[in-house]
Parts: structure tokens; C-alpha cells; sequence
């Protein structure tokens, strides 16, 4: 392995440092330097006597009179996000950052408010000089304040005996090495046959019959790639099933394992799990561009079969992870967007709350989905079933703070808390974006500048005088402004200096170590006792050993990736499990907690955790052995004695019926009409629609327009004329708005599709997509009748079914064959008798009506494909035969029947559930 | 409503129906089923009536009048000061330094005490003249003055997470009185508001459909057609409610093969999958008709309309919305949002207040009136809220700011006092001082309304029972009649 520290050290250096308008610049700084801030304080405890007198004559007056009614927790106000009652609630400040630095008067923004510089406080007053001069006295004395808050003694009612207790759970002991049972049948191939029929022995089940040659082909098509099997497929399985079943099966596996496809299915498994979405949902929904790059990323670790340590690793702490190559290096990166992704209150006024929030839900997702217990539970109070006290919540709060999360989005008037993105090290592949001139881009900066000096000329002047007639229409162009100044921001960032496009990521950067304080009711002012960093006690026999220079991120992540941790193997295994067959060994895929439920065959869940890790954390490895068994074949016939017994199918007696996913059923309408396009597009609808908003179906972005920059001076006399010359500038401005419909989608794969928060794709929405604003365990399997709708009467619907009905008009000649290859394509089987009955039936009486047109083109091509044999099977019996219908007519009639044919078939049940 | 709707081409046998409640309580396919098989399974099996399904129409815990709701939510945060809280003593004291900064106002309009004995301003006179039905709730508070979290705490009474919206609570509780329409129907949600009609970890068969009207101007002085459902894009709207290609008489043929196919696949449905696949697509079928008539306005009288306020007026738009709420609460949909957008009157209140309540005045009372005398109202409880009130002093000039701490939601119908009014305000309106009532106690009362003990309608998600008022929450019993 090379040198690390140069890299890890690097690294930082190359994360731009990108501010994102003067607004919102310094909301992360005022994150951090809350602890610092504290600690440069004078201690409440040592402030001298007279500087008391000096507060509680000069300034508290002062505080209370003009600022609490807008900035005090007791009024219940928190304009800009400020509190002005306590001492720590002044220091950390609000949404701008820090309202008093001690001893630095420049430095504090109370300091600019209430000398009317860049903030105006009061709003509608200024105080007297005799009183700005008292606050630079306070201030420049180091702001001694006596107003504390009573720390709260905040007492676990978990005791170290019941911690201790629970750690005898059976999900927090390490699994089991069981010998696999040996029985006295026949049946069972493979150790997890062994273990599934012990238990049917023991409960009287019998054995059901096994699925037919079609059905498996389907299962493992479905299941390993998310797409129907192709005719060729299927000819070449039944052959070789015919031979011998299990080589066919193993054969196949094989091949489905190795294609590119395999990484498409089972990584949205993993981002559902993970709740992917390219938008910040909540209140203020905006995209985030660079998503989709995380979302490759999960596609190639699936598909390169990434040891699943790794990839949490990666995923936990790849920023800190040390490399060998640029590619690597990015990969890392990559994998940290895990943190960077979830939903987020990003009009959140106080900069402290966003931020407890946001390592809140960080914290949740981690923990339910790789460790399978839910550790936010604690945040508020000790957990109420799990021997998971207040305490230890944050102390993995300490760790996660440890960090910064950069997701970016553009500054707008409602958006109070963006960030920085993470630039790309090496060679961006994807090549997105188009170089801009030395000169263009020195114009845009040279624009950006003045349009901050407008805006800052603007606020003062409002500022100064809030009672002119065109307050208003002043405000309204500072928020035009601001917003202009956040695209085009945003859009300069996208370059380096010599104007060519960067590449970002979201993800998360290491910060100072710190130790969270305990918080009484999870309520950010009410603090508590600090907190030493370290991992839920019950997970753990050996205390947490972090040293104090680290923020115990890495240490937390080799954790959750160890071996030893008695969890991570086995809520992925049981993930696996519960993709292929339906349910898992444990129902509560992220439950593996007291609440959740006990697992129904926990040798078995062993057995898989221990053979996984065995198997070098191989997800594909895992999925095999389980496909290869006798139990993923098995029927999914009802069996009336067995259902009496176990009516829940807990001991596995015959398959679940699985309706397929969103994806699937749009994947393979695309596939059976020939028009799915297997190649991954670059980037996403959304990295094209760039930074913007969510506006119904659309994203309402920004871009340049396409004409020079304008050059009007700003040379002018009087306040007015200033102001009358900057709103003449905007509206000719450099910046136009840029629409981007949600609806403009290519027939790639779904998992492709734009995933935008509280706007999913109608597909999506309508079978159940997992909602990415929350984590899901196990996606719904509704039947509704929007699904019938979808299939009826959607545009989508109706293009498959066009285009199916031309692949077979192409193929084949007659009805019959034609029905046969559709039935082929859609249910991977022949049609039955009837079938053949009822369809002939349809089309023979199905009206269709076509316009009396001329020939068209190609109709001479077309012509063998038309049915000389004098049969009636596309018109009615009884209709004269017309000797005007042109050939072309009569393929546009064969299609619409056939059209009609097609969409009824992909509209039937069978398509939809996996037997 | 009339059993013979509910007849598939392809009748299910009682006894495949009990075989498939059977298999399908293991989970597979039962929403599927359940959704849809359910009335009829009742009706003529009354055996099996105690079966569970998630939209079965259920009894509540305890008696209750009100059978389905429709809400008003007001955005913004209506001023309960001009509206429906009366504050004498303001008057006096206008002018005079408030709590926070800026003068107290009073309010700039009159308030006339109506029949009914309920004060109601002027801003709002026919809602005055039906302000009998009314029940005043004037002691509201919420937790913050911010809108988001405010309205998200108004839905689902978290001011932070997803939670399940009260109509999802509602359709979860009671489910639903007609198979032929969605349960929960939310009339032009603003854009992002998916949060406050969704189902969150509630099965999501529960979370609200949002419909879309377009409130075109309508001629009353003729040129009214009936609009053909079969055109696409400029009616009201419902995705992929109808087909634009096929005929009523092409499709139905379609719809018979997919049928056939799926009836000649059953003998191999051992978890009645595909029986609900049938019955889906039924219902579909059906809602090609239901929902377009429902959403088409023409087939009213003009009566009716002038009652809702429709036509060219401002009140046009709103008029349509309420109307379109009590045809859907009428055909049996449990639950109806309707939204109007536009009331934080921060300033340039005395030309903003008049003009919103003009938009709402007619509609509202027509709303309350036509529910009346079909009957309906009784059984319909209708709810007016926003997320907060508004503050007793100006802001600029004549606007106010948000308050949280005091406001005014009503209720109508459902078994609550009319011409009544509970809780109150300090002198001022501030703050609620008598019979306060937080989100919390309102979703509880609500929900006891509907019938239910709000602490036994709970929900188990995540390891814990998730309920509406979460551990709060008490029942302000006194607005309930008799």
C-alpha cells in the first residue's frame, strides 16, 4: 500500500472550498465553531463582579427590551434562527453565524446588526450611540455573561446489569456455527435444504411438488437481473433442463451472475434500502445533481461483486480509507454520498438544529439498515424496548458531528442551508458539461461581483429606511437578486479557473474530533453533560476505544464492517434472503431489535451469516448457494393440510407469489417490445436539469443566456439612481430560467429513471416504489386500481403494446404463431388451448378502424407479412371483403387488433406476479 | 349503493372467496383482494364479515354521528382576528404598544352578533347566516409559527417527521363506503405537499389520491356542455383515467380478454391473486365513468351552482372545489382535503383579507347548506382550519404577523355543536388563555368525532404503536352534541 497521509491530506486541500454567496457562506463555519467558541469564552463561573454589574446594567436591559420579543426561547421566537437568552445560545448564533465573538467586534454579526451595516437591529430604530458603544465595551471585555442555562442532570434509567442482560439477546451474540442436520430423505440438495426441512419434519409438513422448468427460468430471470428471460434463454434452458435440471439451473446462474444487468437489479435493492433519491424532499424540495454518481457506484459494487465489508466500509468512511489509484480515490468518495443523500429541512432557520437533524437521520439510516436496530429511537429519551440508553445516541451523535456533509444546492431565498460539494480527484469519465472561455468566464465573474454589490447596496438601502414607498419592490429585487446570485454561483463553481467543467460528488469530509452533549429531550437548549464518542454499549463486550486525535468515524465503520459485529452479516443476509424468496428469515428486515420478530429459522440465518462472511462477504456467492437450493425451487401451490398448519408459510412449505417491482414490470414491458436500451445513460435527467427547484412535474433550474454579458455602469449618483440602474440590470440580466419536464425519459433501465422526492415517476408511484424520504424494510406489494389504469389507458402502456404487436407483424406470419411468441416474449410460455380460443375470438371480433388511405411507403416490404391464405382472422366473418383495402391498410389493421392483443396481455395478471 | 355495481362479468363463488381470505390473511395479494371482494363478501357471507382487510368499511370503537369528513384547509395561517374571534377590548387598546414590537390593531372590520348568537365577521356573511351549524374553536394553539411545520403539524400532528396524514388515520380507522372510488381525496394539493396527504408508514393503500380540477371560469349564461369524458387534458383530471384511443365498446372488449385470460390462469391462483387482479380491473373499469362524472360539474343545477358561488366570480375557483368535496363526500369517499392558498397577510391586509374571504364566503356556506338539506351534513363533518393565527399587533403597516400561540379552527355537521363556541383567547387574541386546544386535542377530538378512543387507533411500525396525537392529546368533549 502507498503512502497514505499524503493522499488523505491532499484530499482535503482538493475539496473546494467553494462559497455559495455571501449568504449562506458561512452556515457551515458557524457549525463548527460553536465548540470553539464556547471554549474561548470567559467561563461564567469566573466572570469578575463588576463585569457583572457591567452586563446586568447595560447590556441585559438592553437584550431584553429591544431583541427578546423576535430572539428569545421564552417568547417563543427565533427570527433568523437567534436566540439572544442564554449565553450559549448568543455564541452559537443563528442562521448567519455567531452573534457575538468575544473580544472581536468586527468578527460579530450582533456588532453589524445594531450598527446598521449589513443587518438593521432594531429593524425600525437604531439605538442610541451611547448604547452601541456599551455592546463594543461588552464585547470587547470577552462578552462575559452570567446567564446560564441550568445544565440538566439527564439519568439513564438503564442500568449497566440490564445493558449487560442484553447483550444475551440472540441478534446481538455472535452467530452460531451449527452442524448442518442430517435427515433421512431424499429431498434436500444443499445445507439450507437441510435446515428448511428439519423443520418441516418437526411441524408435520409435507413436501410440495417442484416448480416447472418455466417457472424457475423466470424466477432466476427476475430475480438475478430484474428482466424476462429472452426466447433463446428460454429454448436453451429447456434443453438443458431436459438433460438435467440443477446443471441447467447452475449454468444459468452462472450466466445471469456475470451479466452487467445483475448489478442494475440488485443494486436498487441496495438504494432502496438506503433511500437514493436526487432531490432534498421536505419543504424546500431542490435537486441534487451529482446524486446519480453514488447511485453508479452501488451498480458497479454489486455487479463487480465488491465484498460487502468493503463496500460499507467505503460507503461509512471512504474519505478516510487510504488508496492506490485517482479511480480509487474517487470510488471513495463516491461511496460517502451514502451520508450525503437523505431528505433534509433545508428552509430550517437555526444552523444548530439542521445540523442535529441531519446527523440524526444519518444516524438512522446506518444503523437500520446495516446493523438492523434503530438507534435514533434514542435520541429523545433512553429506547423504550432495546437496552440502548440517551447516552449512547450520542455518543454515536459525537462521531457522526465528527464530520461535515457537503450535498450542495444552490442558494435561493427559501433554501437557508446549503453546502459545498466535493470535487472529483483524477479524470472525471462521465465528461459531463461544456468548456467556457477565459473571457466568458471572467464577464460572469465580473457580473457576479456586481450583482453582490447590488444586493448588498440594495439591503442597506432598505435597511436604512424601511418606511420609503417601494420598500417592497425593493425586497422583491433582492430576492430576485439573491436567487440570480445562487445560480450563477452555482454555475461559476461548476468551473476551474481555466473555464473547464469539475466534476462533484456529495459526501462527507472528516472534521475535529467532538463529543456531543446530552441532550434533555433531544432539545437543542437543553444540554446536558458532554458525551465521550463511542458505539451502542449493548453491541459491543469491550468498550469503544477511540483516541482522542480521530473521530472515531473509521474506528465506527471497521466496526460495523468487522466479522466480530454480531449484526451486519446477518441483516444482509437476511436482505438476500428476503429479495429471492419473498420474506425474510426475519420479517423486520431493519428489526433486529426486541421489537422486531424472531427470526423463524435461526440456524439457518447463522448458517448464511457465517458462510457470507466466510465467503469473503461475496453477495453474489450467497445469492447462489440460496438459487441453487431445493427450497428457492419449490411450489408455489397452496396445500391445504400444510396451510392449516402453518397459514403464514413461516416454515417455507411453498413459494411466496411475488408481484414484480415497478422496475421490473416497466423493464420488461421495454424488453418484451423491443424497446429497452441496455445501455447505462451518463449521468441523470436530473445532472442535466441541474442545480433547481421541484416544481410539480418539472425542475425549474437556471442557465445562461445565450447572448453576451450585459456592461451597464454602475456609476450613478444618489441612492435612487443606484438602485433604479441595478433592477434596470436585472431584468436584462445574464440569467434565464431553464425547465426541464420530469416526463422527458429514455427507455433505459428504471433504475435510471429520476428519483425526485414526493415526485416520483407515475410508474414508480403507482407499484409501489419505495418512498425515498423514509427507510423502507420491504416495499408494499398493493394491487390497485391505478395499476389497471397504468395498464389501460397509459401512453406508456399503449407504446409497449404498438410496438410488441410490429415485433410480432415482423416475426411471424400467421395468428397462431404470432400468439405464440407473444405468449413466449411476456409469460415465458406457450398459450393453452383455450387461450388460443379466446384470443382468435378477440381478434376476429375486436372493431378497429382504419382511415381510407393511399399505399404508403414500404408497403411492398411489408407484403409478405400479410396473410394469403384467404382467412378471416382480422376481419369480421361476415364483412364483405372490400377489394380497395391496400396492403398497407390491412397491416394497419392487423397492428391496431394485434396492439390491442398485446396490451391486454402485459395488462394480465400472470405478467405481473413471479409464480 | 346498489350491489349490482359491484358484479364482475366473471362472478366469484362464495366458496373461492372464503378459500382466498383464507390464504390471503398470509399476506400475498391481500390488499389486492381485500380492497375490492370485500362488500360483496359481506353482504352475502355474513359469516365472513369479521375478516379484515385494510379498506372493509369497520366500526369504530365507540358510537358516533359523523361518518366521513371534509376538510378546508385554509394556507397561510388565517387572521382569527378579522374573522371569527371577536375582541372587543382590541378595539380599545389599538394603538397601544402590543407584546411584541408594533401596535396592537384592531381589526379594521365589523363584527355582528348573528341569529345564532356567534360573533362573525363582516368579512364573512354568509357564513354568518349559516353560522348556526358552526362550532367555534377559538382557544387553538399550535408549536411553532412556522409554515411548513406548522401545516405538516396540522396534517399529521408531527412538526418534523413523515407521519401518516389524518385522512390516512381516518380511511385506516373506518375504511371506505364505495368500492368504486379512492378513500381520501385531496382537491389541488399544492406542489410539495405530498408529506401532508401521505400514508407514511401506513399501508399505502391509505394515503390520500390527489385530484386535480382546473376551475375554468364557468358559463352560467349558457355554452355549458356536457364535456366527453373520453377527451383528455382539458377536463378536470385523474391520471390515466381514460384511454385515448379506444371507444367505451373496444375497450370492454379489451378488458374481456384480459379478463378471460386472467379467469383461464385461476385454477393455478392458490393465493387469490389474480382474483383481485380481476376485481381491479373492474374497478378501474368503472372509475373510467365514476371519477370523470364525479369530477364534471355540468350535470348540477344552476341552483346549485349560484349556491357554491360559480360562475365568474372570485369565488368561482373555491366554489368548484367545495362543490366537487361534497359530490365525493356524497358518493362515499371518506375523507376530502380541499386547499386554499394565500392567507399570510403580512401586510396590505385591509385589500388581501376582503379579497380571500370573498373567495371562500359563498362556497363555504353553500357547502354547509347543500349538505343540509341532502341530509348529509349530520354524518359530515366539516372542518376549517389553518396552521396558525395571527398575531394582535401590525406589521407593516396594516399586515400581522404569525402567531402560534392563539387561533381559530371551526367544525360543522358530524355531531358537534352548532351556533356554539369553545375556548377562548386573552383580550387581545394573542394567546389561548380558556379551553385551549392544541393540534394534538383537536386531532383527538377529531378523531373522536369519527368514533374512535384516539389512543387505540395505533398503528405498529418500526417497533413501536405509532398513534396520531403520538402521547398527547385530550378529547374537548364539551363541543360534542347531545
Amino acid at each position: 500500500m502507498k503512502k497514505i497521509e499524503s493522499k488523505v491530506s491532499l484530499l482535503s486541500g482538493l475539496a473546494l472550498c467553494l462559497s455559495w454567496g455571501f449568504i449562506a457562506s458561512d452556515h457551515l463555519c458557524s457549525q463548527q465553531m460553536v465548540e470553539q467558541d464556547l471554549a474561548d469564552s470567559i467561563d461564567p463561573d469566573q466572570i469578575e463582579p463588576d463585569q457583572v454589574r457591567f452586563f446586568e446594567s447595560k447590556i441585559r436591559p438592553v437584550l431584553v427590551k429591544e431583541c427578546y420579543s423576535c430572539h428569545s426561547n421564552e417568547v417563543g421566537q427565533v427570527r433568523g434562527g437567534l436566540w439572544l437568552d442564554t449565553r450559549e445560545a448568543v455564541l452559537a448564533g443563528g442562521d448567519s453565524g455567531a452573534a457575538v465573538v468575544p473580544f472581536d467586534v468586527e468578527a460579530s454579526l450582533l456588532w453589524n446588526a445594531i450598527n446598521h451595516i449589513d443587518y438593521a437591529m432594531p429593524p425600525r430604530k437604531k439605538l442610541s450611540d451611547q448604547v452601541i458603544e456599551d455592546f463594543r465595551t461588552w464585547i470587547e471585555m470577552g462578552a462575559p455573561d452570567p446567564r446560564t442555562n441550568p445544565q440538566p442532570s439527564i439519568k439513564t434509567t438503564i442500568s449497566a446489569a440490564e445493558i449487560e442482560a442484553g447483550r444475551q439477546f440472540w441478534s446481538f451474540q455472535a452467530p452460531l456455527s451449527v452442524n448442518v442436520p442430517t435427515l433421512d430423505s431424499t429431498w434436500p440438495q444443499t445445507p439450507i435444504d437441510q435446515f428448511v426441512m428439519e423443520k418441516w419434519l418437526v411441524n408435520g409438513i409435507e413436501t410440495v411438488g417442484e416448480a416447472t422448468a418455466e417457472t424457475v427460468l423466470r424466477r432466476l430471470c427476475f430475480d438475478l437481473i430484474g428482466l424476462p428471460p429472452t426466447d433463446l434463454q428460454q429454448r436453451r434452458f429447456m434443453r438443458d433442463w431436459k438433460r438435467d435440471p440443477q446443471s441447467a439451473i447452475e449454468r444459468q446462474v452462472d450466466e445471469l451472475l456475470a451479466l452487467p444487468e445483475f448489478g442494475e437489479r440488485w443494486g436498487r435493492h441496495w438504494l432502496d434500502a438506503v433511500r437514493y433519491a436526487e432531490s432534498s424532499g421536505r419543504e424546500v424540495n431542490v435537486t441534487f445533481p451529482h446524486a446519480w454518481r453514488y447511485r453508479d457506484y452501488v451498480i458497479d459494487s454489486f455487479r463487480n461483486d465488491k465484498p460487502y465489508d468493503r463496500f460499507l466500509l467505503e460507503q461509512l468512511a471512504g474519505d478516510l480509507l487510504p488508496v492506490d489509484s485517482d479511480q480509487q480515490w474517487q470510488q471513495n468518495l463516491v461511496a460517502t454520498g451514502f451520508m450525503a443523500l437523505g431528505p433534509k429541512v433545508l428552509n430550517e432557520r437555526n444552523a444548530r438544529q439542521f445540523q442535529l437533524d441531519q446527523i440524526d437521520e444519518q444516524i438512522d439510516v446506518t444503523t437500520r439498515v446495516m446493523l438492523g436496530v434503530s438507534v435514533a429511537c434514542a435520541r429523545c429519551h433512553d429506547h423504550k424496548t432495546d437496552p440502548i440508553p440517551q447516552s449512547d445516541y450520542y455518543a454515536l451523535a459525537g462521531i457522526f458531528s465528527g464530520m461535515t456533509t457537503h450535498y450542495g444546492t444552490s442558494v435561493n431565498q427559501q433554501n437557508r442551508r446549503t453546502s459545498k460539494l466535493i470535487a472529483i480527484p483524477g479524470v472525471d469519465e462521465a465528461k459531463l458539461g461544456q468548456p467556457i472561455s477565459r473571457t466568458e468566464m471572467k464577464e460572469l465573474q465580473s457580473e457576479l461581483a456586481k450583482m453582490r454589490d447590488d444586493v448588498r447596496d440594495l439591503t442597506r438601502q432598505r435597511n436604512r429606511d424601511r418606511n420609503r414607498s417601494d420598500t417592497q419592490a425593493l425586497q422583491r429585487q433582492i430576492i430576485l437578486l439573491t436567487n440570480q446570485i445562487g445560480s450563477l454561483q452555482s454555475m461559476l463553481d461548476g468551473y476551474n479557473r481555466r473555464g473547464e467543467p469539475v466534476a462533484f460528488c456529495m459526501g462527507v469530509q472528516d472534521a475535529s474530533p467532538t463529543n456531543q452533549r446530552i441532550l434533555e429531550r433531544g432539545e437543542l437548549n437543553q444540554p446536558g453533560e458532554f458525551v465521550s464518542r463511542g458505539f451502542p454499549q449493548v453491541l459491543c463486550s469491550e468498550p469503544t476505544k477511540i483516541s482522542r486525535q480521530s473521530t472515531g468515524r473509521l474506528e465506527f465503520a471497521q466496526w460495523v464492517a468487522s466479522p466480530q459485529n454480531p449484526l451486519t452479516a446477518r441483516v444482509m443476509a437476511n436482505r438476500i434472503w428476503q429479495h429471492l424468496m419473498g420474506h425474510g428469515l426475519v420479517r423486520t428486515a431493519d428489526d433486529f431489535g426486541a421489537t422486531g420478530d424472531a427470526p423463524t429459522h435461526p440456524e439457518l440465518l447463522d448458517y448464511l451469516a457465517l458462510k457470507f462472511v466466510e465467503q469473503g462477504w461475496s453477495t453474489k456467492q450467497l445469492i447462489r448457494s440460496i438459487v441453487l437450493s431445493k427450497t428457492y425451487r419449490i411450489s408455489s401451490q397452496h396445500h391445504e393440510a400444510n396451510f392449516q398448519i402453518d397459514p403464514d408459510n413461516q416454515l417455507i412449505w411453498r413459494r411466496e407469489i411475488k408481484r414484480l417491482e415497478a422496475e421490473a414490470i416497466r423493464d420488461a414491458m421495454l424488453a418484451i417490445s423491443g424497446n429497452l436500451d441496455r445501455q447505462r445513460p451518463t449521468g441523470s435527467l436530473i445532472a442535466e436539469a441541474g442545480d433547481g427547484r421541484v416544481r410539480g412535474n418539472q425542475i425549474v433550474g437556471a442557465q445562461l443566456k445565450p447572448t453576451t454579458v450585459s456592461t451597464a455602469s454602475t456609476s450613478a449618483t444618489g441612492r435612487e439612481r443606484v438602485a433604479q440602474a441595478v433592477l434596470g440590470r436585472i431584468s436584462e440580466g445574464v440569467i434565464q430560467p431553464k425547465v426541464t419536464s420530469l416526463d422527458q425519459v429514455g427507455n433505459y433501465r428504471s433504475i435510471y429513471l429520476p428519483v425526485v422526492r414526493d415526485n416520483l415517476h407515475r410508474i414508480l408511484e403507482v407499484f409501489d416504489f419505495a418512498d425515498p424520504s423514509i427507510v423502507i424494510p420491504q416495499r408494499d406489494t398493493s394491487n390497485t386500481p391505478d395499476q389497471g389504469l397504468f395498464f389501460l389507458n397509459s401512453e406508456f402502456a399503449i407504446a409497449q403494446a404498438d410496438a410488441l404487436a410490429n415485433r410480432l407483424l415482423d416475426a411471424e406470419e400467421t395468428l397462431d404463431r404470432q400468439v405464440e411468441l407473444a405468449f413466449q416474449l411476456t409469460l415465458g410460455r406457450s398459450p393453452t388451448q383455450p387461450e388460443r380460443e379466446v384470443i382468435r375470438q378477440f381478434v376476429e371480433q375486436f372493431e378497429v378502424h382504419v382511415a381510407d388511405r393511399g399505399p404508403r411507403r414500404g408497403a411492398e416490404q411489408r407484403r409478405r407479412n400479410v396473410r394469403n391464405d384467404g382467412s378471416n382472422y382480422f376481419r369480421r366473418q361476415s364483412e364483405p371483403v372490400d377489394p380497395a383495402v391496400t396492403v398497407a391498410r390491412q397491416r394497419e389493421i392487423q397492428h391496431k387488433k394485434l396492439s390491442a392483443f398485446c396490451q391486454a396481455i402485459m395488462a394480465s395478471a400472470e405478467f405481473r406476479y413471479l409464480k | 349503493m346498489s350491489l349490482q355495481n359491484l358484479q364482475s362479468p366473471f362472478p366469484v363463488s362464495s366458496l373461492s372467496r372464503r378459500r382466498m381470505l383464507q390464504s390471503l390473511s398470509s399476506g400475498f395479494g391481500y390488499l389486492a383482494f381485500s380492497s375490492l371482494a370485500t362488500l360483496a363478501a359481506a353482504t352475502d357471507d355474513r359469516s365472513l364479515k369479521d375478516q379484515t382487510s385494510p379498506l372493509q368499511p369497520k366500526a369504530p370503537h365507540l358510537p358516533a354521528k359523523a361518518k366521513r369528513v371534509i376538510f378546508l384547509c385554509m394556507r397561510g395561517g388565517p387572521s382569527h382576528l378579522d374573522t371569527f374571534d371577536y375582541k372587543p377590548e382590541l378595539e380599545k387598546l389599538d394603538g397601544q404598544a402590543g407584546r411584541g414590537r408594533g401596535r396592537l390593531m384592531k381589526s379594521p372590520w365589523n363584527f355582528t352578533q348573528q341569529k345564532s348568537g356567534l360573533w362573525i365577521s363582516e368579512l364573512l356573511p354568509q357564513i354568518g347566516r349559516v353560522s348556526e351549524e358552526l362550532c367555534l374553536l377559538r382557544g387553538m394553539h399550535t408549536d411553532l409559527p412556522v409554515h411548513p411545520r406548522a401545516m405538516n403539524q396540522l396534517h399529521t400532528g408531527n412538526v418534523q417527521f413523515i407521519r401518516p396524514s389524518l385522512g390516512a388515520w381516518t380511511l385506516y380507522g373506518l375504511g371506505t363506503e364505495n368500492e368504486n372510488l379512492p378513500g381520501f381525496v385531496t382537491i389541488n394539493p399544492p406542489a410539495g405537499s405530498a408529506a401532508e396527504y401521505s400514508s407514511a408508514f401506513l399501508p399505502a393503500i391509505y394515503s390520500g389520491t390527489p385530484v386535480r380540477s382546473n376551475n375554468r371560469p364557468f358559463g352560467l349564461a349558457g355554452g355549458r356542455s356536457r364535456p366527453n369524458r373520453r377527451s383528455s387534458g382539458n377536463s378536470n383530471s385523474y391520471p390515466d383515467i381514460s384511454n385515448p384511443r379506444l371507444n367505451d365498446g373496444q375497450q370492454r372488449q379489451q378488458v374481456d380478454l384480459i379478463q378471460s385470460l386472467n379467469e383461464l390462469q385461476k385454477q393455478d391462483d392458490p393465493q387469490g391473486t389474480i382474483d383481485g387482479v380481476i376485481e381491479s380491473y373492474e374497478l378501474a373499469f368503472r372509475m373510467q365513468t365514476a371519477v370523470p362524472d364525479l369530477m364534471d360539474l355540468s350535470q348540477e343545477t344552476e341552483a346549485t351552482l349560484q349556491m357554491y358561488g360559480i360562475g365568474n366570480g372570485p369565488s368561482n375557483n373555491f366554489g368548484q372545489q367545495c362543490l366537487m368535496a361534497r359530490r365525493f363526500a356524497e358518493a362515499g369517499v371518506r375523507f376530502v382535503e380541499i386547499s386554499h392558498n394565500g392567507w399570510d397577510t403580512h401586510n396590505n391586509m385591509s385589500n388581501q383579507l376582503p379579497n380571500l374571504c370573498s373567495q371562500i364566503d359563498q362556497p363555504i356556506a353553500g357547502l354547509i347548506k347543500d349538505l343540509k338539506q341532502r341530509g348529509l351534513l349530520e354524518e359530515t363533518l366539516v372542518i376549517w382550519a389553518g396552521e396558525f393565527g395571527r398575531t394582535p399587533h401590525a406589521q407593516n403597516g396594516n399586515g400581522r404577523d404569525h402567531n402560534n400561540r392563539g387561533f381559530t379552527t371551526w367544525m360543522a355537521g358530524g355531531g358537534v355543536k352548532g351556533g356554539f363556541s369553545y375556548g377562548e383567547t386573552d383580550e387581545t387574541g394573542g394567546e389561548a388563555v380558556v379551553g385551549k386546544c392544541h393540534i394534538h386535542d383537536w386531532h383527538a377530538t377529531i378523531l373522536r368525532l369519527l368514533g374512535f378512543d384516539h389512543q387505540q387507533l395505533t398503528y405498529r411500525y418500526a417497533g413501536r404503536d405509532f398513534r396520531l396525537t403520538d402521547v398527547y392529546g385530550n378529547v374537548a368533549k364539551e363541543i360534542i352534541a347531545g
